[in-house]
């Protein structure tokens, strides 16, 4: 059975990694303080997927980036999906040269349609997830582009159906309103998600602790849950939020966490002997 | 720790990943050299067709992937390595579709015939109200636990991406299913050509295990 | 060494004066968030629209004042008592000493969204030996202002014929302390007098060798400078439950609030306590004092509204708690007129022996936080 997945997003600005208050940047820290304090290669088995999306606000170095879309998919044996700023083809073939398995775009679906199919022709419509933000404007859920500072004519209906057009893989729908305020997930958003939609949904936007998670889980609506928490979810915090989720039963894929050590380097006994 | 692995000792094996323009390659290196393997990529068809462990990666259409197969040489490099010279292959997603007999994806196009089942799209009938593509982690079930399937339980999830898949017409080796509103062919062994619809590079222990088992094979 | 305990909700610790805990060790802040969900708020709120009309002028003056800093909790309840009950509000700040930049522009954003606001800035100098006077004495470095953001504002509301103010939250409840005021809806100056002012008060204001006239705004008024006419405080958080958390989301939608690009000193959050430097240093202090600092308080706000776990802020704790505000030493050193060494000398009798031990220069806990 397809099991749901559970997600983690790292935001890059220019070297940093940042928390995002209702897509207000604060910085962190650098790799480093990530490897510190999140141990990679170990945090990685606690997760399904790693998203890592470059909301830069000032100019993007898109090879800085990079570097560090490569740095992060080392000793990293889950899918990675990567993006912010994907405006052509080539930028999309980089990203998968350096260890991304799937590209996000987002204010490319508000400026060249053209350009997203070519990348799918390219690369395969499984390759490609469209993040969407919304905000709720009167008693409407408008979409927003460019860090979330463009309002777009198109609703958020409107849009998610331009995008089982193309078609694109998946969707990243994320809430402005709920994004870094540890409050959950926002309930009247998965309300609107049509029944029937076709493409995986991937919900982000307020999860603060892993009962957060279940909010998501438990509707038919959702095939993954997100979160870009990274002061919430520091240290065994992923892991211990899994542990909790599998014992009360959600439908979570399974791996055995303890193989990671006695495989490695397992054809090359030299490296092992010194253990 | 160290002295109760139980592994044949030998030279680190050395992997031959096809370079045909296509594919994550990065996260495949990334795996093998977990294990301790040594690991090329290459794209000159005469190494290719000369070495005695080869990985097929593979991303994006069928046809498309055939038709660099086809203007690189490194088709006909695949199936004298495999063939005359009896190289262990692994086929990767796509790269495991790609050894089937033929793709119906974008136009259609013929395989490299490594194994005779063919690769289609999941109808709306057989995924039953699934989405399209297949994404995320699936369980799979073995047939026997041996081979490229020692260790393993009786099943365990893998990570799927993708929205054709090998039809379960023929079964030969041993073989692994995944059901997604229907039964599919998720791996195969037989003889000296593997195959993973899934991805054992982002598949966690689990997939870093099965390379292993094809390593080891 | 005394038993030191935690909270077993938030991670609030038993050093923390006037502090209790029940049966299941959960603290005072904590029942109290319980306590609330069952409180009859509209009851409550018809009580504010009393109040509130009681105090409207009769002649067109201001009804009443709200102490502000540009911050979310004074922003919050001056957005409210405008735009939801219609007062006409005086909103009043007391300029602290080394204000940042960022305060500035908040406290600019504010105003320019539309309050009545006086300035008030006292003496630079008095402020200055009363805050060294407080650092030094009682280990509170910004004991002058501490101070005037009541006298000042009392004495104002006094001379301008306002006859309310009104506080945010009162600390004491929400965050764990006395009890005292969580059914009181409305308080007069005594209990001011006792409560935030226990002990120092009188001694500081003796030490620092100030006269009458330079103490003015830093005394509170006399029986004879009330005359006839009374002041009356009211918290906030008596009248509706108190999320400062709300109070950030409302302050940044409304009245222009901006956060830091960083964290926050000592702290994983970076939208309050923006205005001034000296408050580095302040919960640098209470850190020594009492063994916790900032991260643990903004911890428990975490936990309590439901946005993390105690396992989680556990590892936000002992990250970020108890930072040495190595940036702002010089700043600290030339507004308090002292060497490093006398500055050393202060923190050194005030770091809690029983809780901290001094390792290469600096105060290391001895204690781990279960």
């Amino acid at each position: 059975m397809l099991k749901k997945r559970v997600i983690f997003t790292l935001l890059y600005d220019n070297g940093s990694f940042m928390l995002s208050r209702n897509f207000r940047l604060q910085k962190v820290g650098d790799l480093q303080w990530l490897k510190k304090n999140y141990n990679f290669s170990k945090l990685s088995f606690s997760i399904d997927e790693l998203v890592i999306l470059d909301v830069t606000r000032t100019e993007r170095d898109r090879k800085k980036f990079l570097n560090h879309v490569r740095a992060l998919s080392e000793e990293c044996f889950i899918p990675i999906a990567a993006g912010g700023g994907v405006r052509d083809v080539e930028f999309a073939h980089s990203l998968v040269n350096n260890g991304a398995d799937k590209i996000v775009i987002n204010s490319l679906v508000g400026q060249s349609i053209e350009t997203i199919r070519n990348i799918v022709a390219e690369l395969g419509s499984q390759c490609v997830v469209a993040s969407i933000d919304a905000k709720k404007v009167k008693n409407e859920y408008m979409v927003y582009t460019e860090n979330g500072t463009l309002q777009q004519s198109f609703s958020l209906q409107e849009w998610l159906d331009k995008l089982t057009e193309i078609p694109v893989g998946e969707v990243y729908l994320n809430s402005i309103d709920r994004d870094g305020t540890g409050q959950g997930y926002q309930k009247e958003l998965i309300e609107f998600i049509p029944v029937d939609f076709q493409l995986p949904i991937i919900l982000s936007g307020g999860a603060g602790k892993y009962q957060h998670f279940i909010e998501g889980l438990e509707s038919k609506k959702v095939d993954a849950v997100a979160t870009a928490h990274l002061f919430n979810f520091i240290g065994n915090s992923l892991e211990d939020s899994r542990i909790a989720l599998l014992k009360e039963g959600y439908n979570l894929a399974k791996w055995d966490v303890n193989n990671f050590e006695s495989i490695k380097d397992i054809f090359s006994p030299a490296e092992k002997s010194s253990k | 720790m160290g002295a109760s692995i139980h592994y044949k000792v030998m030279r680190a094996p050395k992997v031959t990943l096809i370079d045909y323009g296509i594919g994550n390659l990065w996260s495949v290196v990334s795996a093998i050299k977990y294990l301790g393997a040594q690991v090329d990529l290459i794209s000159d068809p005469e190494k290719i067709s000369r070495a005695s462990i080869l990985l097929l990666p593979g991303l994006g259409s069928f046809r498309k992937g055939m038709e660099a197969l086809k203007d690189t040489g490194i088709d006909k490099a695949i199936l004298r390595a495999v063939n005359d010279n009896d190289a262990r292959i692994l086929g990767i997603c796509m790269g495991m579709q790609l050894m089937g007999s033929y793709g119906s994806e974008d136009g259609g196009a013929m395989g490299l015939g490594l194994i005779p089942n063919r690769v289609e799209r999941f109808t709306k009938e057989e995924l039953k109200g699934n989405k399209i593509p297949h994404v995320g982690f699936n369980t799979v079930n073995f047939s026997d636990r041996k081979g490229l399937f020692k260790d393993f339980p009786k099943s365990s999830d893998f990570y799927f991406t993708h929205s054709y898949r090998m039809l379960l017409e023929k079964r030969n080796g041993i073989h692994a299913t995944c059901v997604y509103g229907e039964e599919f062919l998720a791996a195969f062994e037989v003889g000296n050509i593997c195959g993973t619809q899934f991805h054992p590079e982002k598949s966690q222990t689990n997939g870093l295990l099965l390379l292993r088992n094809f390593l080891q094979g | 060494m005394k038993e030191v305990l935690w909270c077993n909700n938030c991670l609030n610790m038993s050093t923390r004066p006037r502090i209790t805990f029940d049966k299941r060790g959960w603290c005072n802040a904590c029942q109290w968030m319980q306590e609330k969900k069952n409180i009859d708020w509209n009851a409550r709120e018809e009580e504010l629209r009393k109040i509130l009309n009681q105090h409207r002028s009769q002649i067109g003056g201001f009804d009443c004042v709200v102490p502000v800093s540009g911050g979310k909790d004074g922003s919050y309840v001056s957005y409210k008592l405008k735009h939801e009950y219609g007062l006409n509000l005086l909103t009043a700040t007391v300029k602290p000493p080394l204000s940042l930049d960022l305060g500035d522009k908040n406290l600019n954003n504010f105003l320019n969204s539309g309050y009545d606001h006086i300035h008030i800035t006292p003496g630079y100098e008095a402020m200055r030996i009363l805050n060294k006077t407080g650092f030094i004495e009682m280990g509170f470095p910004y004991y002058g202002w501490l101070t005037a953001i009541m006298t000042a504002v009392i004495r104002t509301a006094l001379n301008m014929n306002i006859s309310l103010i009104f506080y945010g939250e009162s600390g004491e409840v929400e965050y764990g302390g006395s009890s005292e005021t969580k059914n009181t809806a409305i308080y007069d100056i005594e209990y001011m007098k006792r409560v935030y002012l226990s002990g120092g008060y009188q001694k500081v204001l003796k030490k620092s060798g100030l006269n009458e006239s330079e103490l003015y705004f830093f005394m509170f008024p006399s029986e004879k400078d009330f005359e006839n006419k009374k002041v009356s405080f009211a918290h906030w958080s008596y009248f509706e439950n108190w999320d400062s958390y709300r109070n950030y989301l409302v302050a940044k939608e409304h009245c222009g609030l901006e956060e830091a690009e960083v964290s926050n000193t000592g702290t994983f959050t970076n939208f309050s306590q923006n205005d001034q430097a000296l408050y580095s240093l302040h919960a640098y202090m209470m850190y020594l004092k009492l063994g916790f600092g900032r991260a643990t308080q903004d911890a428990g706000i975490e936990i309590r509204r439901g946005a993390m776990t105690r396992e989680q802020a556990l590892n936000l704790v002992n990250l970020y708690d108890g930072h040495y505000p190595e940036e702002y030493i010089q700043t600290y050193l030339e507004y308090y007129d002292m060497s490093q060494s006398e500055f050393d000398l202060v923190i050194d009798h005030w770091a809690n022996k029983e809780l901290f031990k001094k390792i290469n220069g600096r105060w290391e806990p001895v204690f781990t936080i279960k």
